[in-house]
């Protein structure tokens, strides 16, 4: 076994180039598959707890929210 | 856990009447031109329809339809087929236009609404998060962006010099 690294990153470079070229249908069923597995691993809570290092949400949620806010 | 059927619902929201034109954004629009990555909600970007003194935009007859058909709300979100799915106002001119301009996909025999790779692109360098700035370089190294539309974009946006700072991190070899 040899440590290549470009041969490596190559290699990841052509599987992502063959998943992006699946057909859409297949990917969105990838994307349930994933946040299965990913909520799995988060022990089936959709919403992490307020210990849990986050990023920041999207400006554009922000910008909702204050929509909301001025309504009520 | 099915993400067509979020989509099949949307699409019966909209011939409903409830809203008046969505686009699909976020991680799951960005799927239908790159590879799959994990996200756990779903950015529905949606038109209102208008009406007199109707300005403010108000997503509660968007809930209330979907509460009756099942739909059961958690945090800002309401779960359709296992999925969060947000409904989110065009909330810049950019997005307004994404909205405007976004294509129709065939997801096996099924019409779904997705703004264009250029858009969801923009965007991404608008919202500026390290997240975002990792899908915009997928965007780049996939080569599924149309250069001289992209660059029209950003310039119609106000987006050139936030370009011009992503290259110089991102895209040069020099600091």
């Amino acid at each position: 076994m040899s440590f290549d690294l470009q041969k490596i990153l190559e290699s990841k470079r052509t599987l992502r180039r063959q998943l992006a070229a699946r057909p859409v249908a297949e990917k969105l069923r990838m994307l349930d598959a994933l946040r299965e597995r990913t909520l799995a691993t988060r022990g089936g809570a959709t919403q992490p707890d307020s210990s849990t290092l986050r990023e920041e949400p999207a400006p554009y949620r922000v910008r909702k929210q204050q929509n909301l806010k001025d309504r009520s | 856990m099915d993400i067509k059927t979020v989509i099949t619902t949307i699409n019966r929201m909209q011939a409903d009447g409830i809203i008046d034109r969505y686009a699909i954004g976020g991680a799951v629009g960005a799927t239908f031109y790159l590879e799959p990555v994990a996200t756990l909600d779903v950015d529905i970007f949606v038109a209102f329809p208008s009406g007199p003194g109707n300005l403010l935009v108000n997503p509660q007859p968007i809930f209330d339809y979907l509460k009756a058909r099942g739909g059961r709300m958690e945090s800002e979100s309401i779960v359709i087929a296992g999925w969060p799915v947000q409904f989110l106002p065009p909330g810049t001119p950019l997005v307004v236009e994404a909205l405007q301009e976004a294509v129709e996909r065939d997801v096996d025999g099924t019409r779904a609404r997705v703004f264009t790779a250029e858009h969801l692109a923009a965007i991404a360098l608008q919202t500026g998060r390290a997240k975002d700035k990792a899908r915009l370089l997928q965007f780049i190294e996939a080569g599924v962006l149309d250069a001289a539309h992209f660059q029209a974009l950003l310039a119609r946006h106000g987006l050139v010099d936030a370009w011009h700072k992503f290259e110089r991190q991102f895209l040069r070899d020099e600091p």
